[in-house]
């Protein structure tokens, strides 16, 4: 296969070659002018006599573009050097000025690339311990300098030139804080000149980059490593350095007061970076991937400036059905309101400037204006996103931006304004250096001539277009045949050649000469094929045809214009446009399964308001319930029905972004869940619509001591901040066995190997725990003058998650199999004084039931689970039923996406195996996990005041036939079965309606890619990494 | 009719250290099972019906009242269900003992294309996960190779034997093709991955190999004795000469309908489709061509983000439908342990439009037919083997599986396992 797309293409050009012709021809125009404008570094030694004078240039008669907003027509620009003199209507030319009539031309100031890699080499590879006194994670590089590293890279400089940059900031790309970057000019100069501004900004991202070292390997571990350097700054400054020397706190320290920016991969990351800036008190500039329309109230509430990229998504190749199939509904829309992106945030008030990254041709960056400003961005804003909203950012304003006396002579010389499809940049200066982009006039050499070669007189035909133009030659009588030639035409400089042997040469002509006239007399010099010289000229007897403007860019401009979808939260199938609001509804005539005192109540009505359950009860007299309210109070008629709380799932890894497991390390108590929640897994909406309302998302099972739990609820829809119960207590993931001891991993060698390590483990843990809460204890006690001498201890968020479980404010749920190792974990527990609230999984718990009797724990465990590895061997389906009988608080949970959305069918196998009452059984998967939760004053149960939580299911909530008709979670309706029929059908439509508008932008010639399927892999317990 | 009625009554083997449950001897006396509902399989049920057997087969079913013979035994089931055995296609039963424990692992051979790999040969009758599974009423199951492109040849077998012979129904039934899968399979749902053009080339690749080899397959068949006998080529022959059936597992519509039309071409003369997640959508195709579906685990989650959470549990209903045939598996993760839940995935069928008869036939008979033992499995009816079970409620639910007698080919198989036995000890612990 490979052979022969090979040998296929060996006979057409190489799509890359007549570019790099075209690059060459850039640059080698630029470096013509560098002669005259030449500056040398002020205190470097010059190599011949010093270029001492500053000619002042004067642009006349230009429509300059002052600022986004201000244009001064047939006006004048007088630079001196590096820097704009004047700028105005009236400008007085001084004596001894080169002046330059820019008539019909736009002048612009030069545009500002604020997130670039420019003329920054990658970090070498590191192996060993990188060498000085340094941070011991080297995702943590703060110690990096833009300005120290920044070397001119001429091609890619050229290339941003030839859009209009004249100035960007560039960073090291790499680590999670990435250290300071600079403001460069891209005027081609020393670095020590063309780096303006060395300290423009620090950077940040959570992507580990090239560190070598294995934490973090979640996004959870990213965020707890850089908040808990941020910490250990702050501990640096306070007196840290006394006691050990780190540059990367050092750099943070000085750098926290510059520009923050912080490169998200998405919306939901820049929520979490905002609220990393809260939580320190700084604030970040969010770059975006262009998704912040996603969550933009969310974003614009953070008060983030935002830069965002110019890239857009292509359309994806959905010709095929069975192709189109693959491509999932929110990809679809991401593509039809990605470019609104820009307007969306303008009209919300949004500050945002643009960047280049990620365009695979930076020169793409003026049809994805357009389109953007066919999506209802003004150009002004969008000229402004270039140039003045970048400058600010970065403290450049006084430097560049805007064309005004003072600034440095950052210009742009176009034909057009900036935003037009017939725009052509003709020149671009940068700090006072001229670089022509387009030569002004160029020659159209296209048409058919009569070529004299002296000896004979031959028609030349030049057709194509520039950059790719092709000829043939042939004998005047039109009825002979043509010849190719080979032309290339750079600048005016035309060289041909071509067979002679038709014509009575021997063998090759070539050919070498100057076009003038417009292009419609050519002469030079040539050669015969037997080495003599001769004259020769050419000229246009018929002008050629110009090829036809492709007919796409209008096809596609209307395209463009068509109108979009809305905005789904979140963006698939089963997003709404509107969150739904709280109801006051009242259930007649349910079979209502109270997990109270009451027990089950046939045909009894159940009152909500505000989120709560307000009354329980036969025939309930509503409007006694709303004595001052007039409206009618809507019901639901649940005869024949069951209505039960919401089903809590003790033991839930849905709704969770990049990674369940920080397993690099043994004890990971810093990494929170609650940090990488992801509020539009679809699996939410899975668990919903099989009753589920509250999901503990747990940290893995990798290690020990893993990480902090989070509790939600499914309010499907919100985002992640809109999840979260807000006065849940802490929860804490540990482990033990085949996990944590890696059995089933192999070349591990992290400690520890065995059941017996796996002890020590939290031996150690707790006692440094201790020290750690006593040593707080003891600073804090302490006078504030004896404060003020003291180095203060340092916060460790992985100690303070594990004193305050000492403390008893934070709670464990620990995975767990085999007897033995629940027995040590309590003997563990006993001894350092602290409680083990739940064993997870617990699969012998049977074997030990009185021990977890007596240590109050409570259990939680699969109904059926077993044999799927060693330590499992004696999980028996009877475990919950023994458990229970033996008073055990007992939960069947999931662990698993699939599972989680049929728990009531779980539970309902505890009858089967061991014969639970149906009641008892039930409460397992709703008021046992509020206990184990600490929630039980407000869910698991349907009591008046309790939340209203609710399932009305159309069978018995244990039978393998019912379904979730509604799910309740606070009193909102997230879930309705008879809902989803209708949003399934405005889905489809949605789904055929831009399938049919990417099938016709593909036709219009707009870029499509290939379809991909994405894997529906889930997180269990054991996933290692970001990825399932 | 004489009156040595048993009560139905949970047996504790005695034997706490065996493995598993001694199999049970060849059926001596006759036996009527009577009083309970008899669901025959087929769709047919007999409110206060009767099933008698001897010798192992079956030869009375109908109403009780129409029972004339004389039965040895007689088990009253008044209010309780009968139902014939359920069959479990593509099940790695007895191949796998502990997923993490490699030694106890052979399920999937090395190489590529390894049709001759049988399951029959590694089947191992003492796992201590099959007793378990019988005793919610699967009593036979298709073995079946992973892994590979081609992974093997199936097995069908009883789960109550001594050993290998003793177990098997049918051996060497089907031969089961992994079909190259549509999409490079980049990242996950919830974060994408970049295209992955290597994997799209490899396809191709895949594809030609597959095409290459079974044509080499069908020259070879049609030669009765080949000059050198090919390991390989000689398991495909049944393929193309009829006895063999093509288990082609995919998932995907374009996959489906690339390898229905695959095994038309080279002239395979039966295909199943196992997995099946898209079959309804290429419905057509596979009525047109008497393509059979095994569907992949209701119990699971859409294939792809958008689809209704319902969908894979309305996969039954919209094959039936489209007038597809169909049975259900229970492939994917914890397929051994988890294969007592396949009665449960009828339930789901049942409740998402497919009705319990039609839900059960989909674990019975059809499976049967499906694969290819249905003249003497699937369905109660004079002259099938007697094999059945009685549950005390529907055996479809969870809620009330409870099932009380089993037999196999008339034998009284032991329902006790060692779950069941760990229970009673840590009950006995506690003083219960």
């Amino acid at each position: 296969m490979q052979k022969i797309r090979n040998a296929a293409n060996k006979g057409r050009p190489r799509p890359d070659t007549l570019h790099a012709v075209r690059t060459r021809t850039l640059i080698s125009l630029a470096l013509a002018c560098w002669a005259v404008l030449a500056q040398a570094q002020r205190n470097a030694p010059v190599n011949g006599p010093h270029h001492r004078a500053e000619v002042p240039v004067v642009l006349t008669h230009a429509t300059v573009h002052v600022s986004p907003t201000e244009t001064l027509n047939d006006a004048t620009v007088l630079i001196q050097g590096e820097r704009i003199l004047e700028v105005g209507k009236r400008v007085r030319i001084p004596a001894g000025a080169e002046v330059r009539d820019l008539t019909g031309k736009h002048l612009w100031p030069g545009l500002v690339e604020p997130f670039s890699e420019l003329g920054i080499p990658a970090r070498p590879k590191q192996e060993q311990a990188s060498a000085g006194a340094h941070f011991w994670n080297r995702a943590i590089a703060a110690a990096t300098h833009a300005a120290e590293l920044y070397t001119p890279d001429e091609k890619r400089a050229a290339e941003l030139r030839a859009q209009g940059f004249t100035t960007a900031v560039v960073q090291r790309m790499d680590g999670i804080a990435r250290g300071t970057g600079c403001a460069v000019s891209l005027a081609g100069r020393t670095p020590a000149q063309d780096v303006i501004l060395p300290r423009a900004s620090a950077n940040f991202s959570f992507r580990k980059g090239s560190s070598p070292d294995a934490y973090p390997s979640s996004l959870m571990g990213s965020i707890a490593l850089l908040r808990q350097a941020l910490y250990d700054a702050r501990w640096y400054a306070a007196g840290g350095h006394k006691e050990q020397s780190d540059a990367d706190l050092q750099a943070l320290n000085d750098q926290l007061a510059l520009p923050l920016v912080f490169e998200a991969n998405g919306h939901q990351d820049m929520l979490r970076a905002a609220r990393i800036a809260q939580e320190f008190g700084l604030r970040f500039i969010l770059k975006g991937n262009g998704d912040a329309y996603q969550r933009l109230a969310d974003i614009l509430a953070t008060g983030s400036p935002l830069i965002i990229p110019l890239a857009l998504p292509d359309a994806y190749d959905v010709e095929d059905p069975f192709d189109a199939l693959e491509v999932k509904l929110g990809e679809l829309k991401h593509w039809e309101l990605a470019p609104s992106n820009a307007a969306r945030i303008a009209a919300g008030g949004g500050t945002f400037a643009f960047t280049t990254n990620g365009l695979k041709e930076t020169a793409e960056l003026w049809t994805n204006l357009r389109r953007m400003v066919r999506s209802g961005l003004d150009t002004a804003t969008a000229i402004a996103a270039l140039t003045t909203v970048p400058a600010s950012l970065f403290h450049l304003e006084n430097e560049t931006g805007r064309i005004a006396a003072g600034l440095r002579a950052d210009l742009v010389i176009t034909t057009n304004h900036l935003l037009d499809a017939d725009n052509k940049v003709l020149e671009t200066w940068a700090s006072g250096r001229r670089f022509i982009v387009n030569p002004e006039v160029t020659e159209d050499p296209r048409g058919t001539f009569d070529l004299n070669l002296k000896s004979t007189v031959l028609k030349l035909r030049v057709e194509g277009k520039a950059g790719d133009y092709h000829a043939k030659v042939r004998k005047p009588s039109a009825d002979t045949t043509w010849v190719k030639a080979v032309i290339t035409i750079e600048g005016p400089v035309v060289s041909l050649w071509f067979e002679g042997k038709k014509f009575g040469f021997d063998g090759p002509v070539r050919l070498n000469g100057v076009i003038h006239d417009r292009g419609a007399i050519w002469d030079g010099q040539g050669q015969r094929p037997d080495g003599t010289w001769f004259a020769w000229s050419a000229i246009r007897q018929k002008n050629g045809q110009r090829p036809k403007e492709p007919k796409q860019t209008a096809a596609l401009d209307s395209i463009w214009s068509l109108p979009s979808g809305e905005v789904w939260y979140p963006m698939n199938a089963f997003g709404t446009t509107q969150i739904p609001d709280t109801e006051t509804v009242v259930f007649r005539n349910a079979t209502v399964w109270t997990n109270g005192p009451q027990g089950i109540l046939p045909n009894t009505d159940v009152c909500i308001d505000k989120g709560r359950i307000l009354a329980v009860g036969p025939k309930l007299d509503v409007a006694a319930l709303f004595p001052r309210s007039k409206v009618k109070v809507p019901e639901i008629d649940a005869t024949g029905m069951h209505l039960t709380s919401g089903i809590i799932d003790e033991h839930s890894h849905i709704g969770i972004a990049r990674g369940v497991n920080e397993g690099t390390q043994a004890a990971t108590a810093e990494v929170r869940i609650g940090d990488v929640v992801n509020p539009d897994d679809i699996n939410l909406h899975n668990a919903l619509a099989g009753g589920v309302t509250t999901v503990q998302q747990l940290h893995g099972s990798a290690n020990p001591i893993g990480g902090q739990s989070s509790l939600i609820k499914l309010r499907w829809g919100r985002d992640a901040a809109g999840l979260r119960i807000n006065d849940a207590p802490g929860f804490i993931k540990f482990a033990l066995g085949e996990n944590v001891k890696r059995s089933n991993w192999g070349g591990s060698d992290r400690f520890p190997q065995t059941r017996m390590g796996v002890e020590q483990v939290f031996y150690d843990a707790f006692h440094r725990a201790k020290d750690y809460a006593a040593e707080q204890a003891h600073h804090a006690a302490l006078k504030p003058r004896e404060q003020a001498a003291s180095v203060p201890p340092r916060r460790d968020l992985e100690l303070e998650a594990l004193a305050e479980i000492l403390a008893g404010t934070r709670h464990i749920t620990c995975h767990s199999y085999v007897q033995s190792e629940i027995l040590m974990l309590l003997h563990v527990a006993d001894s350092l004084g602290f409680q083990v609230n739940t064993f997870t999984h617990v699969l012998e718990g049977y074997k030990v039931a009185r021990e977890l009797k007596a240590h109050r724990c409570n259990a939680s465990t699969f109904s059926d689970w077993w044999a799927y590895k060693f330590e499992v061997n004696d999980a028996i389906p009877y475990n919950a039923a023994i458990l229970q009988e033996q008073g055990v608080n007992v939960c069947i949970n999931s662990d698993d996406a699939e599972m989680g959305r049929r728990l009531n069918q779980e539970a309902a196998k505890t009858i089967k195996y061991g014969g639970v009452k149906p009641e008892d059984a039930w409460k397992m998967v709703t008021l046992n996990p509020a206990k184990a939760l600490h929630l039980d004053h407000r869910m698991g149960s349907v009591e008046p005041g309790k939340d209203a939580d609710l399932v009305l299911w159309d069978d018995h909530p244990l039978s393998i036939r019912a379904k979730a008709m509604m799910t309740f979670v606070d009193g909102t309706r997230y879930y309705d079965r008879r809902r989803e029929l209708d949003q399934d059908a405005v889905a489809t439509a949605e789904r055929a309606r831009i399938i049919a508008k990417m099938l016709a932008a593909k036709q219009a010639g707009a870029k499509v890619r290939k379809v991909e399927r994405q894997e529906p892999r889930q997180w269990h317990c054991d996933t290692m990494g970001e990825r399932p | 009719m004489r009156n040595a009625t048993l009560p139905i009554a949970f047996l504790l083997a005695a034997a706490v250290a065996a493995q598993r449950p001694s199999p049970a001897p060849p059926q001596g006396r006759s036996i009527l099972v009577k009083g309970g509902t008899v669901h025959v399989g087929d769709g047919k049920t007999y409110d206060d019906g009767a099933v008698g057997f001897r010798n192992g087969i079956i030869d009375f079913v109908g109403y009780e009242y129409a029972v004339k013979a004389v039965y040895d035994t007689v088990i009253d089931a008044k209010g309780m269900q009968v139902y014939p055995g359920l069959i479990l296609p593509d099940a790695t039963l007895g191949l796998v003992e502990i997923d993490l424990v490699r030694a106890t692992n052979d399920e999937a051979e090395t190489g590529g294309l390894e049709p001759e790999v049988r399951a029959c040969t590694a089947y191992n009758t003492d796992s201590k996960i099959t007793p378990t599974v019988r005793s919610n009423g699967v009593l036979l199951a298709q073995i079946t190779p992973r892994g590979n492109r081609i992974s093997g040849t199936s097995c069908i077998v009883q789960l109550d034997a001594w050993d290998n012979n003793d177990a098997v129904v049918k051996a060497d039934g089907g031969i089961h093709v992994n079909w190259p899968r549509a999409f490079a399979q980049t990242g996950w749902w919830a974060e994408q991955g970049g295209t992955d053009k290597v994997a799209a080339d490899q396809r191709t690749e895949q594809l030609q190999e597959l095409r290459a080899f079974f044509q080499r397959a069908k020259a070879y068949a049609g030669k009765t004795v080949p000059e050198k006998a090919d390991l390989r080529l000689e398991s495909m022959r049944g393929l193309f000469t009829g006895g063999k059936a093509l288990f082609v597992h995919a998932d995907a519509a374009r996959e489906i309908q690339e390898a229905v039309l695959f095994a038309r071409e080279m002239g395979v003369q039966r295909t199943v489709v196992v997995g099946g997640h898209d079959a309804w959508r290429v419905a057509d195709l596979l009525r047109d061509k008497n393509v059979d579906v095994i569907l992949q685990r209701l119990h699971s989650l859409p294939q792809r983000e958008d689809e209704d959470p319902d969908l894979p549990y309305r996969l039954p209903l919209l094959l039936k439908e489209r007038g597809i045939r169909f049975c259900l598996g229970y492939t994917g993760d914890m397929e051994r342990m988890g294969a007592r839940n396949l009665p449960f995935q009828a339930g789901t069928a049942s409740a998402y439009g497919l009705g319990p008869e039609d839900a059960l036939r989909a674990i019975t008979l059809d499976a049967a037919a499906i694969l290819g033992i249905d003249n003497r499995y699937g369905s109660l009816a004079p002259g099938k083997s007697a094999t059945l079970f009685i549950s005390t409620g529907d055996a479809l639910d969870m809620r009330t599986n409870n099932v009380v007698r089993a037999y196999i080919d008339g034998r009284t198989i032991s329902l006790d396992n060692r779950q069941k036995r760990l229970w009673k000890q840590y009950e006995e612990r506690y003083g219960k």
